[in-house]
């Protein structure tokens, strides 16, 4: 009974989603990586060492191994319990505690999951109003962050580690010393923060200390939203944004779904009016204006490309159509007009985008990106207060003026020699200082300088002193979300290397009388609140002090709006002569605080996939005209197209198989040069190079240095000067003969064009709801022989070990996710990988195919190969009812569990890999490598080190595994701290072991569990819809997952699985997975010049089948593939 | 040829097989028993640090298994008492006794009793003692009779088929909740009538819990 499922072939017309340059080309390479399992050199050793030397080796490791019998060593273990036992305490039940992720200007409320003592997952919290409890991928990995053995571990005087107290005594007798001089000399220099309790301190100590000065700054700086408010309204004043109620978005470069501050809040608020119930509801619609392809441009139905400098004239001539319909703002537009001529764009693109913003009225919102110059948020104020939106899609809440002394004025102050003690309290100024200020010159003049640093960095104090920062998850503290909304910063374990917080520096050095941070934001509180022990108490429980949001003010434009925008000055358009360059914050690494976190490094940039690196994009257009990259003129795909690479590099082998080996190129700007690998993103704007800030730091750690010792990724902040803080013009990049290896996942995992991803516009949805199914493609034909015995639709080819269990199981377990509101922010796969111990594998293994990410977020660009479309897609273990992995495992290691479960049961794993060769969805991972105790630099091949040749510390690898078998070859402080930050609910696999997505087992049979323990002797075993949040969906800000039992017809899943946009990926496999996906709406104005009546995935699908009407599945027998996937007349005549 | 094979040679390959059949079986029957839990686990009985009694607490003096395991209810561990549990009553019985100078020494000086682990499954079995005696498994299915035990031992070999065997009949096990800890309760003295009244009890139990012992891996292994 064997039937083999058709392949579907391209359609003819040319693919219309594609995922990198490569494929669109259909080049050789491609073609042979797309066939393989794995990528070349993932699945087999290439290595030099040979097979032979491999088994002497082997045998030799089993002749020790037998020698020492050590499988029959009985350990005896000892149990320790407490001398005294903690009150409310239970050994081996996790506990949670409120606290709070400080972000610049805001924080993220989070509930932290304590097992015995130590944090081990981060999450948000679901109690504060109006949150659903996401959180972005730095809170998420923030906890790595904690067990970072190169975070500081000790206090240091000139560079020598001194005792903790002797540090303190003379930070207290710096207090002492300056408030004799009323702190004449003593200048601070702080990272932006919205705590109550520093703004406080600092309060209290400039009464104190008048003569000491305070300086700000921070290398993406997001304060601008409250100074251009602030300057709109003419009174101190910051904008918080209503994103859940605005149905018209326009946003001026504003990445607000990914850099931006509280990025996790405006998502929440943006995805909610995208998720269509049915095809009655309406979704909102954004336009984004920009230079990068950013989340927010992939996100948008509209997305124009310009240069970062034209958005400016974009700006004015949006506002100009728009005020121009509005009384009261003759003024403003005029001053408008002359900024709005200097600038170029589409016309028609400009007024149906004004039309529609002032149809949407007070539900329209206009957001200006922080890397914008302040009169590009001048307008988009002036225009949300225009449509009225002001009180709807956007309130202004009352802001804190906060320190005004920047960067530039403290170096001046040092380089006139007057500052006597500096305090830096966070913050790596030497490294991401502006290149102009020759920040380690002018800190060296400092007398004294004392920093208060996370790490022993670029930063690091050799003359004077250095305190370790204390993370915080080890702080007392508190903070503001972008709502006002008190939140406390809990610790939930003690400094682990006895680092102190901010706030106990600054009431040291300002000599108060409370020093304890714990009491420093008690009395906070207080004076906030007024509030008894109850309230705190309440306070630490929730997370949040209830009703302390802030009330919004009342705002009336000031006057002076139209004399602030005539000063703008436009920036000469860039061409290919003068580039113009972008510095922007890292998706991955902030703006380079998180460089020494693997967890992030590892996460694929959400656009180019590129991991452990940056890069230097360009457009396509821009390539070309440079002769830079891999650009050949010899296609027709309406550009030119894409080989493996310019002539000489081309020829480098390992240009091909995926890996990237790209030229590097030189991009000088302000006097400056930066050398890194190009990158091509199509949808980039022309001219405009995109650097990405936050890599290429010499001394953040391991981690950051894993690769050959080198730094990760090249350093942009040295070419990144005052005045040109995101936008430098008259940029040169020219090319060199050198090559650099990038390491991205752009290619993994290709499924071949079809209907992966279906997608529709609104239009096309209200008329046809079902387009999702229809667009299901036709299961193999039922065989002539098994159509005589009465069989009408094709039996799939596995087995359904589910068919006896289905109605006796209390669960059956399912997923869905919306791809509708998924944004492609991959908060999830951090959160996965905290919370299922998923290893760090490293640049160079990535480079093989090797990365250990249980759930890839697959992006597709579609259509136009200048301005595309992105969709995203995040592909995990489907949960196939009727798997093909399980089919093929000999030993029975991957089975289903009566739940619908895919399981893997690691320890009868003998990593034969059929399973995922027999994957569809290739979602399977295979620790090639002991990726948990080997460390990172001991992952770079193609030579690894074995055990009988490797020392650790000057210890041989063997005599140190005889020791102490578990630690593997890492040091012995680097495993300490590791283990930490496992979760002790998911085995840690070892290398030669397969594993993948296994819907959170952990916390399915844990939720089970506790539910029995609850029904005791009753049959309430079901454990109730919603109890169950796996990791990813509890971390998506975008609430685009949902999971849950759906058995019950009345579970959210199931209500999700319901609906008509519910499709299976590969559905033609009959695998029947129980992760299915709701389609993609967009929502296009048909008025527009850029609208397509359809989007990629659809076209596509259209071209083979002419129509959305209902096509049968009853094929005439005999068919082949090839008639199969065929032309429309032949598609009809099958219908009929 | 008779030169170079004798005739005893003749009935070679028989001896060989048998005796080849011989060895093999020795050496399976060999493997059966030695290198299982039942060989290597069952009987463990280390010396402890603190001459400690089950004997005399749970049978003699009747303590409930819950009043020092006082997690078990609640976690997935049965938690050994922190030594300040053990003071509540010896701060005025046997207060001076030198069998209990560890006792004393670990609240005094705030450092833990060294006790030897006895049971114990691997790390990659996620067993949970909360669900079992929640839902009716007395201790004493998996611990034996510790209630008899003046030293602890291994009495059970914990094996996977162990579990397995419960997991598969499990109405073999269920008991009524309050008799959990009740170590030597029975439905009757008559082994006969204990095992059909326990097998009605349980077959009904099994339903009227809606017991799904589940027997895939995700069960332990996660």
């Amino acid at each position: 009974m064997k039937t083999i499922p058709p392949t579907h072939t391209e359609p003819k017309s040319g693919q219309q989603y594609w995922r990198s340059m490569d494929q669109l080309q259909d080049t050789p390479e491609f073609r042979q990586w797309l066939e393989r399992e794995f990528p070349e050199g993932a699945s087999e050793f290439v290595d030099p060492v040979s097979r032979r030397n491999f088994v002497k080796i082997m045998s030799a490791s089993f002749l020790l191994a037998g020698v020492g019998l050590t499988g029959c060593r009985r350990p005896e273990e000892h149990i320790l319990p407490f001398s005294k036992m903690p009150e409310d305490y239970t050994h081996g039940v996790s506990q949670f505690y409120a606290s709070a992720y400080p972000t610049r200007g805001s924080a993220i409320p989070l509930v932290v999951r304590a097992h015995e003592g130590r944090p081990v997952k981060v999450e948000g919290n679901s109690q504060i109003p109006g949150s659903k409890g996401g959180t972005d991928q730095f809170a998420q990995a923030s906890l790595l962050n904690l067990y970072d053995v190169d975070r500081a571990q000790r206090f240091t005087k000139d560079g020598a580690g001194v005792d903790r107290n002797v540090a303190l005594d003379a930070l207290n007798k710096l207090g002492a010393d300056m408030a004799a001089t009323k702190g004449a000399g003593l200048s601070f220099l702080l990272e932006r923060s919205s705590s109550p309790s520093r703004s406080r301190l600092i309060k209290a100590i400039s009464t104190k200390l008048p003569q000491a000065k305070w300086y700000i700054y921070e290398p993406v700086d997001f304060d601008i939203h409250r100074q251009a408010a602030s300057t709109v309204f003419g009174k101190s004043v910051r904008p918080d944004y209503q994103l859940g109620a605005a149905k018209r978005i326009l946003s001026l470069d504003c990445d607000f779904i990914g850099n931006e501050q509280d990025a996790c809040a405006l998502i929440h608020g943006f995805t909610k009016n995208r998720k269509t119930k049915t095809a009655h509801d309406d979704m909102n619609r954004l336009y984004a204006v920009e230079a990068l392809y950013s989340l927010t441009g992939a996100n948008a139905d509209h997305r124009m490309r310009t240069a970062a400098s034209n958005v400016l004239p974009i700006a004015a001539k949006i506002a100009v159509a728009i005020l121009s319909q509005k009384s009261g703002y003759s003024a403003v537009v005029q001053a408008l007009e002359p900024i709005a001529s200097q600038g170029k764009a589409d016309d028609k693109w400009i007024t149906e985008c004004a039309k529609d913003l002032v149809a949407g009225g007070k539900e329209s919102l206009v957001l200006a990106g922080y890397q914008q110059p302040l009169e590009v948020h001048l307008m988009a104020h002036v225009l949300n207060a225009a449509l009225g939106a002001v009180g709807t899609t956007v309130n202004y809440l009352p802001a804190v003026e906060p320190v005004k002394g920047t960067i530039q004025e403290l170096a001046a102050s040092l380089n006139a020699g007057d500052v006597s003690t500096l305090v830096i309290l966070g913050g790596n100024p030497v490294y991401n200082a502006p290149a102009d200020l020759g920040w380690a010159a002018a800190q060296a003049k400092a007398g004294t300088v004392i920093r208060l640093g996370y790490t022993e960095d670029e930063s690091f104090v050799k003359k004077g002193w250095h305190l370790p920062l204390a993370h915080y998850l080890e702080s007392w503290g508190d903070a503001r979300t972008s709502d006002g909304t008190l939140v406390p910063v809990q610790p939930l374990i003690q400094p682990l290397f006895g680092g102190v917080t901010e706030l106990e520096v600054l009431a040291r050095i300002g000599g108060q009388s409370k020093t304890n941070p714990y009491d420093i934001v008690r009395e906070t509180f207080s004076a906030l609140d007024g509030g008894d022990e109850n309230a705190w108490r309440k306070f630490l429980h929730d997370g949040y002090l209830a009703g302390s949001s802030a009330k919004s003010v009342t705002v009336t434009l000031s006057t002076g709006i139209a004399a602030a925008l005539k000063g703008a000055k436009v920036l000469p358009a860039p061409s290919q002569n003068a580039l113009e360059v972008v510095f922007h914050r890292s998706y991955s690494l902030d703006d380079g605080r998180f460089a020494n976190n693997g967890w992030l490094q590892e996460t694929p940039n959400p656009i180019t996939k590129v991991t452990w690196d940056n890069v230097i994009i360009v457009s396509p257009e821009t390539a070309k005209a440079l002769g830079v990259g891999r650009f050949n003129e010899n296609n027709a795909l309406g550009l030119a197209g894409w080989v493996s690479g310019e002539k000489e590099i081309s020829q480098t082998p390992s240009a091909s198989h995926g890996r990237f080996d790209n030229q590097v190129v030189e991009v000088s700007v302000n006097g400056k040069t930066v050398k890194g690998p190009i990158w091509i993103v199509p949808g980039m704007a022309d001219n405009v190079v995109a650097l990405e800030l936050g890599y290429g730091r010499p001394d953040a750690g391991r981690i950051a240095k894993s690769q050959k010792d080198t730094p990760a990724g090249f350093n942009a902040y040295v070419a990144r000067t005052s005045s040109t803080l995101y936008i430098a013009p008259g940029a040169k990049l020219t090319g060199t003969t050198e090559t650099y290896p990038v390491a991205s996942t752009q290619e993994h995992g290709v499924m071949e064009g079809r209907s992966i991803i279906r997608e529709a516009n609104l239009d096309q949805y209200k008329k046809q709801p079902d387009f999702a199914t229809l667009m299901n493609l036709h299961p193999a034909p039922v065989s002539p022989a098994l159509k005589e015995k009465g069989v009408t639709e094709a039996p799939s080819l596995y087995a359904n070990p589910l068919d006896a269990w289905k109605d006796k199981a209390v669960h059956q377990w399912g997923m869905a996710i919306d791809l509708s509101a998924c944004v492609g922010c991959t908060a999830c796969l951090v959160a996965c990988q905290s919370e299922n111990n998923v290893p760090i594998v490293g640049k160079d293994q990535v480079r093989r195919g090797r990365e250990m990410s249980w759930i890839r977020m697959d992006r597709y660009f579609a259509g136009d190969l200048l301005n595309p479309q992105i969709a995203f897609q995040p592909m995990l273990c489907q949960h196939c009812e009727a798997a093909p992995c399980e089919n093929v495992c000999p030993v029975n290691a991957t089975a289903h569990d009566e739940e619908g479960l895919n399981v893997m049961a690691y320890n009868r794993c003998v990593g034969t890999r059929y399973c995922s060769n027999n994957c569809p969805y290739k979602v399977r991972r295979f620790n090639y490598l002991d990726y948990n105790k080997r460390p990172l630099n001991d992952l770079v091949g193609p030579h690894y080190r074995t055990p009988l040749t490797a020392t650790v510390n000057g210890e041989w690898a063997m005599s140190r595994w005889w020791k102490s078998p578990e630690r593997g070859w890492r040091e012995d402080e680097e495993w300490e701290l590791l283990k930490l930050a496992k979760n002790p609910d998911v085995s840690v696999r070892m290398r030669g072991v397969m594993e993948k997505c296994s819907f959170c087992v952990q916390r399915i049979e844990g939720a089970k569990i506790a539910q029995k323990v609850k029904a005791r002797d009753t049959d309430n075993v079901a454990v109730p819809d919603g109890t169950i949040k796996t990791a990813c969906q509890q971390a998506c800000p975008a609430d685009a997952i949902a999971f849950g039992n759906i058995k019950d017809p009345n579970s959210e899943v199931s209500k999700w699985k319901a609906m008509d946009r519910d499709y299976s990926v590969l559905d033609f496999l009959l695998t029947k997975p129980r992760t299915t996906y709701l389609a993609r709406i967009r929502n296009q104005n048909k008025a527009m010049p850029d609208y397509q009546e359809f989007p990629g995935t659809s076209q596509e699908w259209l071209n083979k089948h002419n129509s959305f009407e209902a096509h049968g599945h009853e094929e005439h027998a005999g068919h082949d593939h090839a008639e199969h996937a065929t032309t429309t007349e032949e598609t009809k005549k099958g219908a009929h | 040829m008779s030169d170079i094979f004798p005739k005893w040679t003749n009935k070679l390959p028989l001896l060989i097989v048998v005796g080849a059949s011989l060895v093999g079986t020795a050496v399976t029957a060999g493997v059966w028993y030695y290198f299982t839990p039942k060989y290597t686990r069952v009987g463990y009985q280390p010396k402890q640090p603190v001459a400690f009694s089950h004997k005399i607490h749970a049978d003699q003096l009747g303590l409930d298994c819950r009043y020092c395991h006082n997690g078990v209810e609640k976690s997935w561990y049965s938690n050994v008492p922190a030594a300040s549990l053990c003071m509540n009553c010896h701060n005025q019985v046997l207060k001076d006794d030198p069998k209990l100078q560890v006792v004393r020494d670990s609240f005094n000086e705030n450092k833990p009793i060294p006790w030897v682990q006895i049971h114990k499954v691997p790390d990659y079995v996620y067993f949970n003692h909360s669900v079992h005696v929640n839902r009716g498994v007395s201790c004493v299915e998996c611990h034996g009779q510790i209630n008899h035990m003046d030293e602890v031992y291994h009495s059970k070999p914990l094996s996977m088929s162990f579990c397995l065997d419960c997991h598969r009949n499990p109405e073999k096990a269920i008991r009524p909740l309050e008799h959990i800890t009740d170590l030597d309760w029975k439905w009757s003295e008559d082994p006969k009538a204990n095992a059909a009244k326990q097998e009605a009890y349980g077959l009904e139990m099994v339903h009227k819990m809606n017991v799904q012992s589940s027997q895939s891996c995700s069960t332990c292994h996660r």
